[in-house]
């Protein structure tokens, strides 16, 4: 049995306003966010928008568009300056706020196996409540909890790597959702996924509360999941807007290197 | 599917029972003193001692002889030159003569040396290594040591199995290993390939360790409870070791 409540605090359930800056208490805001690697490859040009409390929002666009590292300046994995993006109020510019910004997103990496490296499910989903600084007996019912919500209660035990594809990818999901974060960021959830590893997948997030963000190619995915899209394509925000018109936007799709989702074709 | 972390069933035995943290530093002062070891009889009763131990701890025979063998393999060398080459005593085969102080002296190693692999057997085959470095941690070694053995241990089988999956790409591509020029460029390259993957997976990992807040503090789920045999075995093997170290002394 699943109980998405336990897995993500849930800031605010207020509607789903659009993007922009109209509300100070968004999720996320970024403002005219740019990046640039020490090679010079830019990877985020001037790229500005703002998710509210409790909306799951797909991010899309080809390979080398920006995603990942988009995520990585959210969660302060890569050091930006300051007043460009604002997590819960937390800028991951400044160094205060980024020893916090652990509690409040959490990010699930593209390849799962980068993210298992403790000997059980159970160690690997405490790790992080431990290093929030929880005690043993609060890490072990987060465990409990988190597993809970992905669907695996009995996997406490067992060794990550032995796992199949899709626990995998639950499993890494259980380990942030066990630090209770009030958003979460999810790169590439649906890949070396099979249908049915998709589909449990696909119902977990649907279940969790909470802000989420999501970073993938896999349109269908979006559409199952995500209420609104941003077109992510060479490091700008190229469209923003509801998912099912946005993706089925034939002209779009092509000209940033993607393709509208079978089911919205006509 | 990579073999890390593939744990192996842990027989029951009064020695999977023991108390981590005690069993640790029983085997480590008994490591210590056999090392310290000089003369055969006593070197041959920690053999023995050791030997007893793995029989008690119920492991199968065939992981013990397989290890065991690797130690031995690791002393042989002192059997086979210290008779040779030490003077004094002995006798003449043919023009070859042979030291019965360099024997002794050869086999004092040679016992040293499987009293040793025992004792770490015991150590290894009785508790999961993550318990063992937990309690290690337990006992004020390093957190970041421990963490660091963790994770080199996790992913030398990682990297070792993705060696294994480049290797039979080459080979579906028609490479097989030859004295050639070729041959030993293309097997470069795929180890180095190999090492920048372990290079881009280690930052990954890092990555993904503080983005769920890791500071260097090693935290585990592991707690441990000392009960009075946990100690009386770590005082019976201490006083064991220490009463073959004095005879050595002697």
């Amino acid at each position: 049995m699943r109980n998405a409540e336990c897995g993500m605090r849930n800031e605010s359930t207020q509607g789903v306003p659009a993007s922009g800056f109209r509300n100070p208490q968004s999720a996320i805001r970024i403002s005219s966010l740019s990046h640039r690697y020490p090679d010079g490859r830019v990877a985020l040009d001037d790229v500005s928008f703002a998710v509210e409390q409790g909306e799951c929002v797909a991010i899309v666009g080809p390979n080398g568009a920006g995603k990942t590292t988009l995520f990585l300046r959210l969660c302060g994995v890569l050091n930006g300056t300051p007043g460009q993006v604002a997590v819960n109020g937390l800028d991951p510019a400044i160094a205060d706020h980024r020893k916090k910004l652990p509690e409040v997103i959490g990010i699930v990496f593209q390849n799962p196996d980068d993210q298992l490296f403790s000997p059980t499910v159970a160690e690997d989903v405490a790790f992080g409540p431990l290093n929030m600084g929880a005690t043993v007996e609060e890490a072990k019912t987060r465990v409990v909890e988190a597993l809970q919500v992905v669907g695996m209660p009995d996997a406490a035990e067992r060794v990550p790597f032995q796992l199949s594809g899709g626990e995998k990818r639950r499993a890494a999901l259980a380990g942030v959702l066990a630090m209770r974060p009030s958003i979460l960021l999810l790169d590439e959830p649906s890949m070396f996924l099979d249908p049915r590893g998709r589909r449990e997948l696909v119902t977990t997030i649907r279940e969790l509360s909470g802000t989420k963000l999501i970073a993938t190619h896999d349109l269908d995915f979006v559409l199952d999941t995500c209420a609104r899209v941003l077109v992510l394509d060479a490091g700008k925000l190229a469209a923003e807007g509801p998912a099912e018109k946005l993706l089925a936007d034939t002209e779009l799709m092509d000209k940033h290197g993607l393709e509208v989702p079978y089911r919205l074709r006509r | 599917m990579t073999l890390a972390f593939r744990h192996r069933e842990i027989p029951d035995s009064p020695l999977a029972k023991w108390d981590a943290r005690w069993k640790l530093a029983a085997v480590l002062v008994a490591v210590c003193g056999v090392a310290a070891i000089d003369h055969l009889a006593p070197a041959a009763i920690a053999l023995a001692l050791g030997v007893a131990l793995l029989a008690m701890a119920r492991l199968p025979v065939k992981w013990i002889r397989y290890r065991l063998g690797l130690f031995a393999l690791a002393a042989l060398p002192f059997l086979l030159v210290l008779p040779f080459t030490l003077e004094g005593e002995g006798w003449n085969l043919g023009p070859v003569r042979i030291s019965e102080r360099g024997l002794v002296a050869g086999l004092a190693v040679f016992c040293r040396c499987l009293a040793i692999g025992c004792f770490a057997l015991v150590l290894v085959g009785t508790a999961p290594l993550h318990h063992t470095l937990a309690a290690a941690h337990k006992l004020k070694v390093p957190g970041l040591l421990v963490q660091l053995t963790l994770l080199a241990y996790r992913y030398a089988f990682l990297l070792a199995d993705e060696f294994r999956r480049q290797r039979t790409a080459m080979c579906t591509r028609g490479y097989r290993v030859r004295a050639t020029q070729h041959s030993y460029r293309a097997l470069g390259h795929a180890t180095g390939a190999v090492f920048v993957r372990g290079a881009v997976r280690a930052e990954n990992v890092a990555t993904a360790m503080r983005c769920r807040g890791f500071d260097g503090t090693f935290h585990t789920l592991r707690t441990f409870r000392t009960t009075f045999s946990d100690m009386i075995s770590f005082v019976a093997l201490v006083v064991a070791i220490t009463a073959l170290v004095l005879w050595d002394r002697i």
